[in-house]
């Protein structure tokens, strides 16, 4: 019921020319918003915050879009649930899964940055007579080039003994 | 053509119709955010994993080209709202022009695009194991250019099903189809441009700017 009063309510409230007005007024935001991503992205500002910022910018911009644009400030009820209950499941799906890799042993995780610099936490006890010698890896540039599908040799330094 | 004579005969009053389309609209897009965010969801790994690549690689992008097609796509987007606006107010010549203008931004778009893209792959910037950049060796370059080539290709392809979708009303406003109140399909079309648009806010910043 509240979908039908609202819609009724914005044919009316939009007689004569304001109802444009908004959608310039949210066009300027959205070209302010650009040009601030832009500007701070040339700042370079300390690694977490460039891109909690861009996207915190990001977000308002398409909340403009989502709520002006495309009416869901008029439009109240489902078409707000539907949307809402989306955007909620992206971010659990991303938020979980890079959890996911945040949280496991450097290792396992391919081609971190640690991991290559990484000492193995403790004598190797998987392998009997030692661990293998580490493959020399100056001379593989055709298997970087190859994109992530050709696995690295596990670069494990030689434990002084 | 009184607006009433569009109503279906399984509807008691066009606003309950249009309420269904909007809501048929809306779980469609929802759909469509569901499949640009395992998109996005892979990006944030790879970009998790392989971070400093992820920068060295943006910075062989356009920044400039990304930056233009963010304006061209945000203000194709205020031209598809006046049209609904106008066309809602019975102005369904002026919603056809403003609609003629929003293609005329979508194909800027898809120049500026196919300008990029052939640059990169002048430059051996290519998704997997078809990179071969010689200037590039950054770890986890090769998987930012396969996740670049598949969002903006699906972004893109986007563009091209809105375009066709925004030319077809472009027609039918001109027509005069939507002269008399009746205008869910303007409304509809003009959502799912500015689907597209919300996606490449958030493109623009993760591609371009990393």
């Amino acid at each position: 019921m509240a979908i039908a009063t609202s819609h009724a309510e914005e044919t009316h409230e939009h007689g004569a020319g304001p109802g444009a007005m908004r959608y310039w007024v949210v066009w300027v935001l959205l070209l302010v918003g650009t040009s601030l991503t832009f500007a701070l992205s040339r700042v370079h500002l300390p690694p977490p915050f460039h891109l909690l910022v861009a996207l915190a910018i990001a977000s308002g911009k398409s909340m403009l879009v989502v709520l002006f644009f495309m009416h869901l400030w008029d439009h109240t009820g489902a078409t707000r649930l539907i949307f809402a209950t989306s955007i909620f499941f992206i971010a659990l799906l991303i938020s979980l899964v890079v959890m996911d890799n945040a949280t496991r042993f450097e290792l396992t995780n391919p081609g971190h940055d640690g991991t290559l610099q990484l000492e193995p936490p403790g004598p190797d006890i998987l392998t009997p007579r030692g661990p293998p010698e580490p493959e020399p890896r100056v001379d593989m540039p055709s298997a970087e080039q190859e994109g992530r599908d050709v696995p690295k040799p596990p670069p494990v330094p030689a434990p002084a003994r | 053509m009184q607006p009433e004579a569009y109503v279906a005969h399984h509807f008691p009053n066009l606003r309950q119709q249009e309420h269904a389309a909007r809501l048929g609209m809306w779980l469609f897009l929802a759909t469509e955010l569901l499949l640009f965010g395992g998109l996005f969801t892979a990006y944030s790994v790879y970009r998790f994993l392989y971070g400093p690549g992820f920068a060295a690689s943006s910075e062989h992008l356009s920044v400039a080209a990304g930056t233009i097609n963010t304006v061209v796509l945000i203000t194709s987007s205020l031209t598809v709202a006046l049209a609904h606006h106008f066309a809602h107010r019975g102005k369904g010549r002026t919603a056809a022009l403003l609609l003629a203008v929003t293609l005329a931004f979508a194909l800027v778009f898809l120049a500026i695009k196919g300008w990029e893209w052939s640059h990169d792959f002048e430059e051996g910037l290519l998704p997997g194991r078809f990179f071969h950049a010689a200037e590039l060796t950054a770890t986890g370059a090769p998987m930012f250019f396969t996740l670049y080539f598949i969002l903006t290709g699906l972004h893109g392809l986007h563009v091209l099903i809105g375009m066709t979708v925004l030319a077809i009303l472009m027609v039918l406003c001109w027509r005069g189809n939507y002269d008399h109140g009746y205008t869910t399909p303007v409304e509809l079309g003009g959502m799912y441009w500015h689907l597209v648009d919300l996606i490449w806010i958030f493109l623009y910043p993760l591609l371009y700017l990393v």
